[in-house]
This record gives structure tokens, C-alpha cells and sequence, in this order.
């Protein structure tokens, strides 16, 4: 059977997360799918607190979406335009989904180093959960393993505004803010910065062939299905759009 | 820190070598654990895990809070982070 695949478009922070989760829990097969966010959103890990990570007041003032994940890792600024995010779905009898979580990382985010050899850089796994190039972070993922399968979810960057993600991401050290936002692209970089000029559709089309690659299957151009987005529009509603959820931690 | 009623707060921010963060805070009476809660950017699988680790240590020492950590991380997966790290985060949080 072919992999699905999903290009979605800008949506707001609960309907990507609740289709994300939907996608996993209805899943008969591998799933592919790239979006974005609309508004710009902050997404923080399942085990972080939302209140220790995130200037909520700020976050409200500036119209940017909060959410809390289903899968764990850290907070995560998605600017609209600033980043291509993707999620795989594997169902638990996939060969790469029967990996330990270490494992599946670094098979999972080989996609994005495949896709990112495309785009002509040399990017490598590095870490626990991220690809780098020359050192520096450019993508990070997150996953969760369920008794439906696994997803993994994650960014590419294609730009960076660091005083934008230092106004909304709280920082240790108030006194720090101004030498982080200066010093962030001694650790981050973006496609941006590294001279590419490609659209956000070579971008996609890249991670695309990276994931296809890298998992041996064939992807088929598809759109969620009803039932899907009735669970999405459910799980929007009682979970992703709730306080219940966004502040249990 | 100073006892409120009794109780006692800790809280401990604890880098993991490689780089995960665990922040934990703790409220224990005469070391006696009341409440717990551990919060940061590591992997536990299943995440819903977490919520039966802070429950497991309520009313357990700093000993029987230590073997209940090794228990809990032998039925869960993690990534990032061991048992190690949450005892030493736990520990540095108790100590304060």
C-alpha cells in the first residue's frame, strides 16, 4: 500500500494538532502530511508547564495561537511564514515503527537530512530528536507511540525571527533575553540563512522524496477522509481548544 | 526552603547531560513527599506515564521515592533522559 500523502495549507494551532492526532488514531497505513500555521502558534511539549514556557499576555497581544502537544520535547515558536512542518504516521506494524523511540528518531529525521541533501545542503541527525547543518539546529521532532502506531511530527526552518520567538518563549534569565536573541544563530540556522532560495513547494516537494526515500514507500496524493476530520473537529473541541488540556501541567 | 504549615517547597531545574531539562518542584512534609510534579522537554513513553509517577511518589521518602523512580523507568521508555536524571533532579529539589 502507497503513503498517503497530505500537503495541507496554513491552519490555526488546534485543528493541526487535532489532525495530526486524528490522522494517528484512524490510521490504516503509512501518512504523510506538510502544513503550516495560521496564526503563528507556540506549541510546547506534553510535559512542560504552560505557564513556565510561554508570556501568555504576550502571546494574546500578538494574536499567536498557545497549544500543548500530544508528544513531548520543548517549547516550539511556528511562525506562518517561517517554517515547514511535517507529520509521519507509521501503524505499529510498520518495520520503522517497531524501533525504540531512539531508534525511530533517527530513522524518522533521516527524512529530513535526505530531504535537506536535496535542497543541496549537508545536514546531519544529531542529538536525541534533531537535524543539523554545520553544527547548528535547523529542524526538531517530536514523537508519541500509541496503541495505533506511531507519529512523529517537526520542522524544517526556512526563516528565523529570534526577537519575535525570545517575546513569546520565556527565557531563564531576564537579564539573558537580549545576548540570546544575539547570540541564537550560533545555534540555529534556517534555509534562509544558509543563501537557499526555494519556495515553500520545493521545500515540501523535498521532504516529499526524504521521507520516501528513507521509508521505502511511494507516496499517493490524498486528503483526510470524512471520518478524520469529524475526529479532528471532536478532538478540536474537547481537547486542543480546551483550558482543561492546554494548562493540565 | 521555609516550611508553610509545615510543608516544605522545592524546586530544582536540572540539565541533562545532552541536553534535556527537568524542572521538578516538590512539597514534602519532614521529607515525606505531599505532592511532586515534573515538568521539561525530555521523551517518556507512554506521556501519560508521568501523572502515575507523581501519584507512585506521594507518602514515600527519599529512599522509597529512589526505588520507585527505577521501578517506574523500567516499564516506560524514555528518551533523552533515565532514571538517573530524574533522581538527581529529585534529590537537588529535596535538598533545597
Amino acid at each position: 500500500m502507497a503513503m498517503r500523502l497530505i500537503r495541507d495549507t496554513h491552519h490555526p494551532a488546534a485543528y493541526n494538532m487535532a489532525l495530526d492526532e486524528a490522522l494517528l488514531r484512524l490510521n490504516d497505513g503509512p501518512v504523510f502530511r506538510t502544513y503550516s500555521w495560521e496564526p503563528s502558534a507556540v506549541s510546547i511539549g506534553y510535559f512542560q508547564s504552560i505557564e513556565e514556557e510561554v508570556d501568555l499576555e504576550m502571546a494574546e497581544s500578538m494574536g499567536v495561537d498557545v497549544i500543548r502537544r500530544i508528544t513531548g520535547g520543548g517549547a516550539v515558536f511556528h511562525d506562518r511564514d517561517g517554517e515547514v512542518t511535517y507529520s509521519v504516521i507509521l501503524p505499529s506494524g510498520h518495520e520503522a515503527a517497531r524501533n525504540s523511540a531512539k531508534e525511530s528518531y533517527e530513522v524518522l529525521c533521516g527524512g529530513i537530512v535526505e530531504a535537506l541533501g536535496i535542497l543541496g545542503i549537508d545536514a546531519s541527525f544529531a542529538g536525541i530528536n534533531d537535524v543539523v547543518v554545520g553544527g547548528k539546529k535547523i529542524s526538531g521532532s517530536a514523537q508519541t507511540r500509541k496503541k495505533w502506531g506511531v507519529l512523529q511530527h517537526g520542522t524544517l526552518l526556512y526563516d528565523l525571527r529570534p526577537e519575535v520567538m525570545f517575546s513569546l518563549l520565556k527565557v531563564p534569565d531576564e537579564k539573558m533575553r537580549d545576548k540570546m536573541i544575539k547570540n541564537i544563530y550560533e545555534r540555529v540556522t534556517s534555509l534562509k540563512h544558509l543563501g537557499l532560495n526555494a519556495s515553500r513547494k520545493d521545500v515540501e516537494d523535498a521532504l516529499v522524496e526524504g521521507f520516501s526515500n528513507v521509508l521505502g514507500e511511494k507516496m499517493k496524493p490524498s486528503e483526510p477522509t470524512k471520518d478524520e476530520l469529524a475526529l479532528a473537529d471532536e478532538l478540536m473541541g474537547e481537547k486542543y481548544g480546551s483550558r482543561e488540556w492546554n494548562f493540565r501541567r | 526552603m521555609e516550611a508553610v504549615n509545615g510543608i516544605s517547597e522545592g524546586k530544582a531545574d536540572y540539565k541533562v547531560p545532552g541536553g534535556k531539562l527537568i524542572r521538578v518542584r516538590v512539597w514534602h512534609r519532614n521529607g515525606i513527599i505531599e505532592k511532586v510534579r515534573f515538568h521539561g522537554d525530555f521523551f517518556i513513553h507512554p506521556e501519560e506515564a508521568i501523572e502515575e509517577l507523581e501519584n507512585g511518589l506521594v507518602g514515600k521518602d527519599m529512599s522509597g521515592a529512589e526505588s520507585f523512580i527505577d521501578t517506574f523507568f523500567e516499564r516506560i521508555e524514555s528518551a533523552g533522559v533515565g532514571p538517573e536524571d530524574f533522581k538527581r533532579s529529585f534529590f537537588l529539589a529535596m535538598k533545597e
